[in-house]
């Protein structure tokens, strides 16, 4: 790892010199509606710095909410098909959170482990992670429940830490480094700085170790059925969520002219297991959340090693009946 | 027993209680905005046949409504609320809710009425262009009908793929579709509780849409939603007396 500072006035040039070195820079945005969202911004006066989390997590970089596989044309016998891979822009993710940026380790796992997914690989390939330590929290944060914690450098390029008037900065990668190279002269060498006092004070509410270990025999809990009585089955919370990969392939136009799309879907959906003949496997919201809280603490465990919760609390701000992940996962492996 | 719950984040969760040492869980304060009434559609509620309600003035327009929409039928419910001079009241009897209602029967809010009239100030190309701009960040989350109590249908219009009438994929032009489509099928039904409007996730003020067409069926025909549990509602009732000339 190597270490920088960066005068806090200075970001902006850094910003800048990022845009004008021609890659598209994704930011957080303060939107109209009072929520904060990532969009591509064109100078740094755009780019909202005061937010705890975006309302919708970077995962759509890498993992459109709707992504063109191939379009096609037939013309008498031949049928033309075009793929988009080679269009795929250089794109620069600025002010995402640690707990997000360790959800690219866990798309990374998932989307290339086995059978690699082209679409997610390219754009991985060309997108650099820039993320910001988090000086604040709210009662939904639980990173530091997870194993992480507010200033963790797990899965993106460049860390940048607020330190007052100096900007600490972290770079792990080698994208981290050519980010860096874009205007070199505004950071300075660094000796390796504790960074404690600069970030959010997060209170573990569960033990990672315990959770995994109970989870274990929690299939049959009762508490499922009482936790998920709420559950109106929207697709808000795996939306939103910067680890839910679930998606569904829909083809759009005619039979001479068309494209194949891959958009997000969520198991939370009654639809989403429906068989064609009308057969159900998860045919009720009990299970459709159990499945999803499982798969974050259980399978995705089994299959690739890893949480796929990061505790970046997004499920729970945006749930219509407010309810809370790490709330029903106490309560099943009591 | 449907009611409240505190929670850790926030606003209270919905919680379900199912025998006497659970009731102490329950709350009822000001912060209980979301609309219960929508649980009355889940099987597991419908199962039970006999039913408690905590309910605010839109939950209880939305029993109202859905006891019109002759939705309620099987069940045996008891709807409990509490007045502004803070007593508890229980009604298990349609006509007394009706009444309280129709003595308390809310306004549009300030926000909303604002906001509405924001809307209707604009040309026609300039609403296009608001709606157009919203929607564009709408990602089909279907979130602002799974809060709808009076989104009942077993199977949604966008869940018909042969023949599929609206698309999977969120664009704008899918999304405008999908938004219109609902406004429809809500106008004169939509009991203005506003919770679509205010769970969006993007923040889409879906719920104009709705509270905008109750104006114009209020102003065409008279008919309030949520106001009696014997009126059904405008659009698909008729009487020999209607003063439009079409149907004779």
């Amino acid at each position: 790892m190597n270490t920088y500072n960066i005068k806090s006035s200075q970001l902006a040039s850094f910003f800048d010199q990022l845009i004008q070195s021609g890659k598209v820079v994704i930011a957080p945005v303060l939107k109209k509606s009072g929520k904060v969202f990532f969009e591509a911004v064109k100078s740094y006066d755009q780019v909202a710095t005061d937010y705890i989390q975006t309302g919708f997590s970077a995962k759509s970089v890498v993992f459109p909410k709707v992504e063109e596989l191939f379009s096609f044309v037939r013309n008498d016998e031949d049928i033309e098909i075009t793929t988009h891979l080679e269009n795929i822009p250089e794109t620069v993710v600025w002010g995402l959170r640690p707990c997000d940026s360790s959800a690219f380790n866990y798309l990374t796992e998932f989307f290339l482990r086995e059978n690699p997914d082209a679409y997610f690989a390219a754009r991985k390939k060309k997108t650099t992670l820039i993320a910001i330590s988090c000086a604040k929290a709210d009662e939904a944060c639980f990173c530091t429940s997870v194993e992480l914690n507010p200033g963790s450098t797990v899965g993106s390029d460049m860390l940048l830490t607020m330190m007052g008037q100096d900007v600490y900065v972290e770079v792990t990668t080698e994208k981290g480094k050519a980010a860096i190279e874009t205007a070199a002269s505004l950071f300075t060498a660094s000796e390796e700085k504790s960074k404690d006092e600069f970030l959010a004070k997060i209170t573990a509410v569960f033990s990672m170790d315990e959770v995994k270990e109970r989870i274990k025999t929690a299939y049959d809990n009762a508490e499922w059925k009482h936790e998920s009585m709420g559950c109106f089955g929207c697709g808000a919370c795996a939306f939103s969520c910067p680890t839910c990969t679930c998606f569904d392939i829909q083809d759009e136009g005619t039979q001479n002219k068309g494209k194949r799309l891959r958009c997000w879907d969520a198991c939370g959906f009654g639809q989403f297991t429906k068989h064609a003949s009308g057969h159900n496997p998860r045919h009720n919201q009990t299970e459709r959340r159990r499945q999803r809280l499982m798969h974050k603490f259980k399978y995705s465990v089994e299959n690739l090693g890893i949480v796929s919760c990061v505790g970046c609390g997004r499920c729970i701000r945006v749930c219509p009946a407010h309810l809370n992940i790490f709330e029903n996962i106490l309560s099943v492996t009591k | 027993m449907i009611g409240f719950k505190n929670a850790i984040y926030k606003l209270p969760v919905p919680c379900f209680v199912e025998n006497a040492a659970q009731i102490e869980q329950l709350i009822f304060t000001p912060a209980c905005q979301g609309n219960l009434a929508v649980y009355l559609h889940k099987p597991e509620v419908k199962a039970a046949k006999k039913v408690g309600i905590v309910a605010n003035i839109a939950t209880l327009r939305s029993v109202l409504q859905l006891v019109s929409e002759n939705q309620l039928g099987d069940i045996e419910k008891t709807v409990l609320t509490v007045n502004a001079q803070n007593e508890l009241l229980v009604f298990d009897n349609m006509d007394a809710l009706e009444q309280y209602v129709q003595a308390n029967f809310p306004v549009i809010s300030d926000e909303d009425k604002k906001l509405l009239d924001q809307v209707n100030a604009m040309t026609r190309a300039e609403r296009w262009q608001f709606w157009t701009e919203q929607f564009s960040a709408c990602v089909k989350c279907y979130a602002c009908r799974a809060v709808c109590p009076m989104c009942y249908c077993s199977t949604c219009t966008v869940e018909s793929n042969q023949p599929q009438w609206i698309k999977v994929s969120s664009e704008t032009t899918g999304n405008l579709e999908w938004h219109t489509m609902r406004a429809m099928h809500l106008a004169g039904r939509c009991i203005n509780c506003g919770e679509c409007g205010r769970i969006c996730p993007v923040g889409i003020p879906v719920h104009l849409l709705t509270a905008k067409m109750n104006q114009n069926i209020e102003a065409e025909f008279g008919a309030k939603t949520g106001f009696s549990f014997k009126s059904g509602y405008a659009l698909n009732t008729f009487k020999p007396g209607d003063k439009e000339q079409f149907i004779k």
